[in-house]
């Protein structure tokens, strides 16, 4: 019936890897795929009609997470202080050295993340990432290069993993 | 064109795929007489393949139901549905409450002259002040998505912050055409504007555009996307010259 639902459907698994790739947890994933969908659907007569609507998703998911990260820390950060600890850490996953690539991806930081699955694995184009960060291209260019290095250093084990332990 | 030695964008550029045809051979070609420069790109395409690999996986999770869109679209009906039976509630709540009731009832009266229920409505509400708002924004962008819960794909709230009017408070209200909302503007000297939406009602009066006044109160009105909308201001203030919509 709408012909958009039916475009949706069709990203629904890209989507659905995105959020895993940034909440690292399948069920809060689909939350977060569930609101972007709401959302799009919303506002769909605000998309403007050139812009690509893979692009267009990821960063209304983007946005969503980045919001609701940053909810949970803060909750996190009072919990540690009336319970004296952090739970909001995987810490095991936190001390393991990187020993493949994609344990180094988990290592990066939200946005290192971001960048990486939609440039080498998605394949959006430069501009569509620099709308999507609402940044200008060169620093679209010079953060992925970062995240390159980062990740090329952590599979090679170059840099062990952060030698913060948490102590509990 | 790109100049050599390559820049390091250029390398990440050239790993993902958005060089130009021309300037890729010409990089290949320096990549060919460089093995130093070429291990650091491998390198980097050899990264990218194993996240590749690696995140391929994640795309054949089984589906969830929940995420079928022409459901979510279901949902979000059936919200708006419910926010419009709140509303209708409230409303009739005005009724029978005998401070409101002798204007509501005029507001629920069919409309004899064009959108004589937004001039209603803006004396009802902007100007006796009788009841408190539905929603209160935070600035245009919130305000618009209230809207947007109760009316599919309508013409945009007018931008009026040229003249100093901003969206301050929104209320629902039900009439003989069905759904009516009111956005109020308010500017910093707390003059006051209304920008009112409704369906045309059963007999689809779309209305062409036009304005008129009537009782100290000037409405412009017209039609758009399915619905009817009017722009209410006491007719003593002088209109924001960017009313065009």
């Amino acid at each position: 019936m709408h012909e958009l639902d039916e475009q949706l459907r069709e990203l629904i698994p890209r989507l659905r890897r995105f959020a895993v790739s940034l909440t690292r947890n399948a069920s809060s994933a689909d939350d977060l795929v569930q609101s972007t969908l709401e959302r799009a659907i919303i506002r769909w007569a605000d998309k403007r009609v050139e812009s690509d609507l893979r692009a267009w998703l990821f960063s209304i998911l983007y946005r969503q997470f980045l919001d609701a990260h940053r909810r949970t820390r803060r909750y996190a950060r009072m919990l540690e202080f009336f319970t004296g600890r952090d739970d909001a850490q995987p810490s095991v996953e936190r001390t393991v050295i990187a020993q493949s690539t994609l344990q180094a991806f988990d290592q990066l930081n939200t946005e290192q993340r971001a960048l990486l699955l939609w440039v080498s694995v998605e394949g959006l184009s430069y501009k569509d990432v620099a709308e999507i960060l609402d940044v200008p291209l060169g620093t679209v260019m010079s953060r992925l290069s970062r995240a390159r290095q980062a990740l090329r250093q952590l599979s090679d084990g170059e840099i062990a993993s952060p030698s913060l332990r948490i102590l509990k | 064109m790109i100049s050599l030695p390559p820049s390091e964008r250029d390398l990440h550029a050239y790993v993902d795929h958005q060089l130009l045809e021309s300037d890729r051979r010409v990089l290949e070609t320096y990549l060919a007489a460089h093995p130093d420069v070429a291990a650091q790109v491998h390198a980097w395409q050899h990264d990218a393949q194993l996240l590749r690999a690696a995140l391929g996986g994640a795309l054949q999770q089984p589906a969830n139901p929940d995420l079928d869109p022409a459901l979510i679209r279901q949902r979000i009906k059936r919200q708006s549905r419910r926010h419009l039976a709140t509303a209708a509630v409230l409303l009739i709540a005005v009724s029978l409450g005998g401070i409101g009731g002798w204007h509501a009832r005029e507001v629920s009266q069919p409309a004899q002259l064009p959108m004589a229920d937004a001039m209603q409505a803006f004396r009802l509400f902007a100007q006796d002040g009788i009841m408190p708002a539905d929603y209160k924004g935070q600035g245009g962008g919130t305000m618009q998505a209230w809207l947007d819960r109760y009316f599919n794909q309508a013409h945009r709230l007018p931008d009026l912050s040229a003249s100093g009017f901003t969206p301050v408070s929104g209320r629902l209200l039900a009439t003989e055409q069905g759904a009516a909302a009111m956005v109020l503007y308010e500017d910093p000297q707390g003059r006051r504007i209304s920008f009112y939406i409704r369906p045309p009602g059963p007999e689809n009066g779309f209305l062409p555009r036009g304005s008129r006044s009537a009782d100290g109160l000037q409405a412009q009105y017209w039609s758009g996307a399915g619905y009817n909308y009017a722009v209410v201001s006491p007719a003593d203030q002088p209109t924001p010259t960017m009313l065009k919509f």
